[in-house]
């Protein structure tokens, strides 16, 4: 009776095993891929950046037309702009002075600098786009309904708060364009009835948009609301878990 | 054996279906992977044919005509041309802000959730509040411009002259000579003290709150919160009367659906219509494109 011995490993499976079944390799991924549903579910509940998710899910939600992957893309626009905009903080000063000359600098002098801005900029209009075309996928999918209320509401200061980031982004540059955009942005601002010259002064730090303004807008932007978004996103993915997913019929 | 009663939130999230299940790894996993990278290059791609606008150093002494917010705050931009400053900057967004908040709560059904327009004449109800929304806006923001009243003139020789300047816009209303106000209309006294709040710094006046000037009152408040929103509930109620809007979720998506189309009139018009002086103009005669991402 015939038996079937084991093989001689190729100079691939050689190579491979080398590679990824190596003491430091073990020590970073403790398993190999996940390929059977068990592990597959088990990397996910117990991967940092993966247990976000459930490990199941309705399979009507992976389904490209029932979100658009747009709350998803948002977040990834928010990872984004954190990294190009650390990058471009390594280069700029937020001072009256020094700011324009160096979104100059970061232009002409810096490797890459021009692409990291660009992407810093299109990336943060492409943010305010994707959470309110968000929001309408909330809306017209009904999501917003029980027992997700709440959820809803947190989507709404998110929403305002994609605003003011981009918002108070946008003055950084100190051009003519940031200046008067702010300008009239804060003179909106200061139109509330009785509280509004002083909510003025307070965004601007004077009566005007100068110094005191560009470090205000800068430290709102880099750290102020960044970690206010952050929270609330916390909160927000959160609640999904927590009421039980994305909506569907009941 | 005594029973004991956990209190449970009204709706909660019911048991489902295994089979009707798939593992996040790899099949949501990899959706997202995939659209996270095909964004990554999209915009890379942007990135490189499309640099950021970068216009002269700030000058406070030269003024940008038109200088305009940006481009998601344009639609306030333009409220702010045919309303009072306060209620077209800041009441309007704000109490908008909230109505969207309490959607949910006033919306308290879990019919229809989880499917695109799922509810019966959603699709329709939509698309005609958001034309509706979108070319009412568009035709009110032509009459207040004058150019309504400028075109009546060119093509059909018609002049209404002082009395129908209303025509023309409605801040002509103030007028004496348009509307016969009587001589105390502008100065009516409310309070029997006068109140002042005192503004610092420069170009601040006095603000005080002794007297109600009945015609801007009504002409730049009046008015438009009239025209926003008796609209809204006007076509609510027309919806109603046809059976299209049976639900609080057929209001919402009419009001919803309008606002969108308001919203992005106001900010097309915001941004690409308006020329020195918040003149309408056409977008190929702006002489620069500030508001306008990407064009330096």
């Amino acid at each position: 009776m015939a038996v079937e011995q084991p093989t001689q490993p190729t100079l691939g499976d050689q190579i491979y095993d080398k590679l990824f079944h190596n003491y430091v390799w073990r020590s970073i991924f403790r398993t190999g891929y996940p390929n059977t549903p068990r592990n597959q579910m088990l990397v996910v509940a117990t991967n940092v950046f993966l247990h976000l998710h459930p490990t199941r899910i309705h399979r009507t939600h992976v389904k490209i037309t029932h979100t658009y992957c747009l709350g998803g893309l948002t977040f990834f626009m928010f990872l984004g702009l954190t990294v190009t905009g650390i990058l471009l903080m390594f280069y700029y000063v937020p001072s009256v002075d020094r700011a324009y000359l160096d979104i100059q600098n970061i232009q002409t002098n810096v490797q890459f600098g021009q692409l990291m801005r660009n992407m810093h900029r299109w990336m943060a209009h492409a943010m305010v786009i994707l959470v309110f075309l968000h929001m309408l996928r909330v809306f017209y999918t009904g999501a917003y309904k029980p027992p997700r209320e709440f959820n809803w509401v947190v989507g709404v200061v998110l929403l305002v708060l994609t605003f003011l980031l981009s918002f108070t982004g946008y003055l950084l540059p100190w051009d003519q364009l940031a200046f008067w955009a702010i300008t009239v942005g804060t003179n909106i601002a200061g139109s509330a009835p009785v509280l509004g010259p002083k909510t003025r002064f307070w965004l601007l730090g004077g009566f005007e948009v100068g110094p005191d303004a560009l470090i205000r807008f800068y430290t709102l932007h880099v750290i102020g609301l960044p970690l206010l978004a952050a929270i609330f996103m916390a909160v927000h993915f959160w609640r999904i878990r927590r009421d039980g997913g994305l909506a569907r019929p009941l | 054996m005594a029973t004991v009663v956990v209190a449970r939130p009204a709706a909660r999230p019911t048991p489902r279906a295994r089979d009707e299940e798939v593992l996040v790894w790899p099949d949501l996993v990899f959706v997202e992977f995939i659209s996270a990278m095909l964004f990554t290059v999209l915009l890379f791609v942007l990135s490189y044919v499309m640099n950021a606008p970068l216009l002269d150093e700030a000058n406070a002494n030269v003024t940008n005509d038109p200088a305009k917010a940006p481009w998601y705050l344009l639609n306030l931009q333009e409220l702010l041309l045919h309303m009072n400053a306060a209620l077209a900057g800041i009441v309007v967004p704000t109490v908008w802000l909230i109505v969207l908040m309490v959607f949910p709560y006033f919306d308290r059904s879990t019919d229809g959730q989880g499917r695109w327009f799922a509810d019966v004449n959603s699709v329709k109800n939509t698309v005609v509040s958001f034309n509706v929304g979108m070319w009412g806006t568009l035709a009110l923001i032509i009459w207040n411009s004058g150019k309504a009243a400028l075109w009546a003139k060119d093509w059909f020789g018609f002049s209404g002259g002082s009395t129908l300047a209303f025509l023309e816009r409605s801040a002509a209303l103030k007028d004496p000579s348009v509307v016969p106000w009587p001589g105390w209309a502008d100065s009516i006294p409310y309070l029997w003290f006068n109140l002042k709040i005192l503004d610092e710094g420069p170009g601040a006046g006095v603000t005080t709150f002794q007297k109600i000037d009945l015609p801007t009152l009504l002409v730049d408040i009046g008015i438009p919160t009239g025209f926003m929103v008796g609209f809204s509930c006007l076509l609510i109620f027309f919806f109603w009367r046809i059976n299209w809007v049976h639900t609080r979720r057929d209001a919402l998506i009419t009001l919803m659906s309008g606002f969108v189309g308001v919203f992005l009139m106001l900010t097309v018009i915001g941004t690409a219509f308006r020329g020195p002086g918040q003149d309408l103009i056409w977008p190929w005669d702006l002489r620069t494109l500030e508001g306008i991402p990407g064009q330096e």
